[in-house]
């Protein structure tokens, strides 16, 4: 059988070269009074569309809804969960890229889905399953700022419980596959059981979803292979910024399966097909065909629209490849 | 490094200056448009630029700043800039850096290096409008690397390092006509702790032959633990934002002495708040109890380009006007 492909995260928002950029006129034209909160939701719709229709195009199996409305990662969720404000920017890991830190100044109590709409516009266009992605409890309370709890332990317990509402609500909008993100974890082995414990509590209410735990821009080592006991259905490794991990895959559990970031999703230079055909032939020794998911090593918001899909399109015939 | 260089300006400290960028007027953003477009030819551009240049010199002599900047009324982005006119680097396309924020990313296509002066005519220009000194702006070697794609290197340093050879001679160029503080940009300094050491390798090639006041601004990072081991980066000034990061850094300075001279930023600049002149001075005050006024620059924390117009001279004036307040206690 082929070997399956998913995108990771978002998807770029400019369009081509040459082509009018909707969403970013239109937020302008709001800061200017000229344009309606309506016509945004519209321009992100739209975009939300395309985006979908270009990954599908791609060939690639498993599509994510691209995020065309959100800020980042975090604000999204940060802005509808009671207790939380929006706080300064800070750089998004090692990238030029920022994100806005929530800051927790009340208690934590879920308010409504913040990301349940988003999911269901992408599923509603796309004819491939749309994997939903929803920060992990660790991550979100790591790169946020605690005012109230004053007790990691606590704080990143009541964020995993919104977040299981969150991914409840997915799951029951028709999510078969839900992506928690938790980059900030590579750096945090302390938080090892601490996560096992809040990413259980994300998963815990789920019936039938398919989880996968996300890391990038680094690799796992630090967490060894004690990271595959969380309780999720796989886990997504960044090879590029990580390659230690293939050493680490030669523990991957039988049962669980790997999302392989192998084409590097920050730098414009297309990988030749052959190269991640090697790659992925040597991730075959350590995990079964049926259990590799082939991606790009992160978001593919750090590429310019064109070089993000040329991407995707690499990685799919590579897979063809794999499977052939 | 041995020694510092010290400033050339009158009074005794708390000088008063900017980070680089000023927003630009509606008129220069449509011309840029228009340039874009090929409506207008790049002469009728830079008269323009040249109009909103002299209107921030004025502003900031009005305001009473020490050290001007021109505002880069005909620079885009800070990276962007340099790649443009740098043999080696190519402009990519789009890509985010946050909200409704894009820049053009370059990419490295091959080796990386400089043949004509870039930022020397406008700095002239800038100057010839006023009697105080103008900052020379360059962005910094490991900011424009980190900030590109790279598609021609084997490895970060070899890229970092070439970039650096091309920010001397920029800097060189600056210095011989006659700039007496330079500014080498690097926001990107603070990403990734393993590579302080390639940030200090690279100013070293950019500032070892320098006679005049060198500075880099560094921001948007965990600066607690870039501490005190940035101290190392071999220039005279470092200008760090403390708005944003609420002062917190000056804990830090408890333990380890900040032993050069400092950009102190005291407002926000993503931020449409104003900050209030009483908080600024306050903010000023908590510093020199670290940190001697003879060595303490203030100004906001970045680059205000983002901020409107009258944003950005609101918060300029109110630093103006904290730092008299603190200055008649001294």
């Amino acid at each position: 059988m082929a070997i399956r492909t998913t995108s990771a995260g978002a998807y770029p928002k400019p369009p081509d070269e040459g082509q009018t950029f909707v969403l970013r006129k239109t937020l302008q034209a709001m800061d200017r009074g000229e344009a309606t909160a309506e016509d945004v939701q519209r321009a992100v719709e739209d975009l939300g569309r395309q985006m979908i229709e270009e990954q599908e195009k791609t060939g690639v199996d498993l599509v994510t809804h691209g995020h065309p409305g959100w800020e980042d990662i975090l604000t999204p969720f940060a802005r509808h969960i009671g207790g939380f404000e929006i706080g300064g920017l800070l750089r998004w890991f090692d990238n030029n890229v920022y994100y806005r830190r929530p800051v927790s100044v009340g208690r934590i109590e879920w308010r409504g889905p913040s990301s349940v709409d988003a999911f269901k516009s992408a599923d509603s266009v796309a004819t491939k399953p749309v994997k939903a992605v929803i920060p992990g409890p660790i991550t979100f309370a790591r790169l946020s700022i605690d005012e109230y709890y004053s007790d990691h332990d606590k704080f990143v317990g009541a964020i995993a419980k919104v977040l299981a509402q969150e991914a409840f609500e997915l799951e029951a909008s028709g999510a078969e596959v839900i992506q928690i993100d938790e980059p900030a974890l590579l750096d945090a082995p302390e938080d090892l059981a601490l996560a096992r414990e809040a990413v259980g509590t994300v998963t815990g209410e789920l019936n039938s979803a398919t989880t996968i735990l996300a890391t990038y821009f680094g690799d796992a080592k630090r967490l060894g292979a004690e990271l595959f006991d969380l309780p999720v259905d796989g886990f997504a490794l960044d090879f590029v910024a990580g390659p230690d991990n293939f050493e680490l895959v030669k523990q991957f559990p039988k049962d669980k399966i790997l999302q392989a970031g192998i084409v590097d999703a920050r730098n414009t230079k297309l990988e030749p097909v052959e190269d991640i055909v090697d790659l992925a032939q040597r991730l075959l020794e350590s995990v079964d065909a049926d259990r590799l998911w082939l991606a790009p090593s992160a978001s593919l918001e750090f590429l310019p629209r064109e070089k993000a899909r040329a991407k995707l399109e690499r990685l799919t015939e590579a897979a063809g490849e794999v499977g052939a | 490094m041995a020694e510092l260089h010290k400033p050339d300006l009158p009074g005794a400290g708390l000088w008063t200056t900017s980070v680089g960028s000023f927003p630009k007027p509606d008129y220069i953003i449509k011309a840029r448009s228009r340039f874009a477009r090929k409506e207008i030819s790049r002469e009728e551009l830079r008269e323009l630029e040249k109009k909103a240049t002299k209107d921030w010199i004025d502003f900031q002599e009005s305001i009473g700043t020490d050290l001007l900047v021109d505002g880069e009324m005909y620079r885009g982005d800070m990276v962007a800039y340099f790649a443009e006119e740098m043999p080696g680097l190519e402009m990519g396309g789009l890509v985010r850096s946050y909200g409704n924020r894009y820049y053009r990313k370059p990419i490295a296509t091959g080796p990386v290096g400089r043949d004509e002066p870039i930022t020397v005519e406008w700095w002239k220009y800038a100057q010839s409008l006023t009697d105080r000194p103008v900052k020379g702006m360059l962005t910094g070697p490991y900011t424009i690397c980190d900030w590109s794609f790279n598609e021609h290197y084997e490895s970060r340093r070899d890229f970092v390092l070439d970039l650096a050879k091309a920010i001397r001679d920029e800097a060189l160029d600056l210095e011989r006509a006659g700039c007496k503080y330079i500014q080498i940009d690097e926001p990107a300094a603070s990403t990734r702790m393993d590579e302080l050491d390639l940030v200090t390798e690279a100013m070293d090639i950019v500032t070892e032959p320098l006679t005049v006041h060198t500075l880099t601004h560094i921001c948007y990072g965990d600066f607690h633990h870039a501490y005190p081991k940035m101290l190392d980066i071999p220039v005279d000034q470092i200008d760090l934002e403390f708005a944003n990061s609420e002062y917190t850094l000056l804990e830090e300075f408890g333990e380890h002495p900040f032993t050069k001279y400092i950009g102190l930023g005291v407002t926000d600049v993503h931020s449409h708040l104003l900050e209030l002149v009483d908080d600024i001075a306050d903010g000023i005050r908590k510093v020199m109890k670290y940190i001697p006024p003879e060595r303490i620059f203030v100004d906001p924390d970045c680059g205000l380009k983002t901020r409107s117009i009258d944003e950005a001279k609101a918060k300029l004036t109110n630093i103006a006007k904290a730092v008299e307040i603190v200055r008649s206690e001294l």
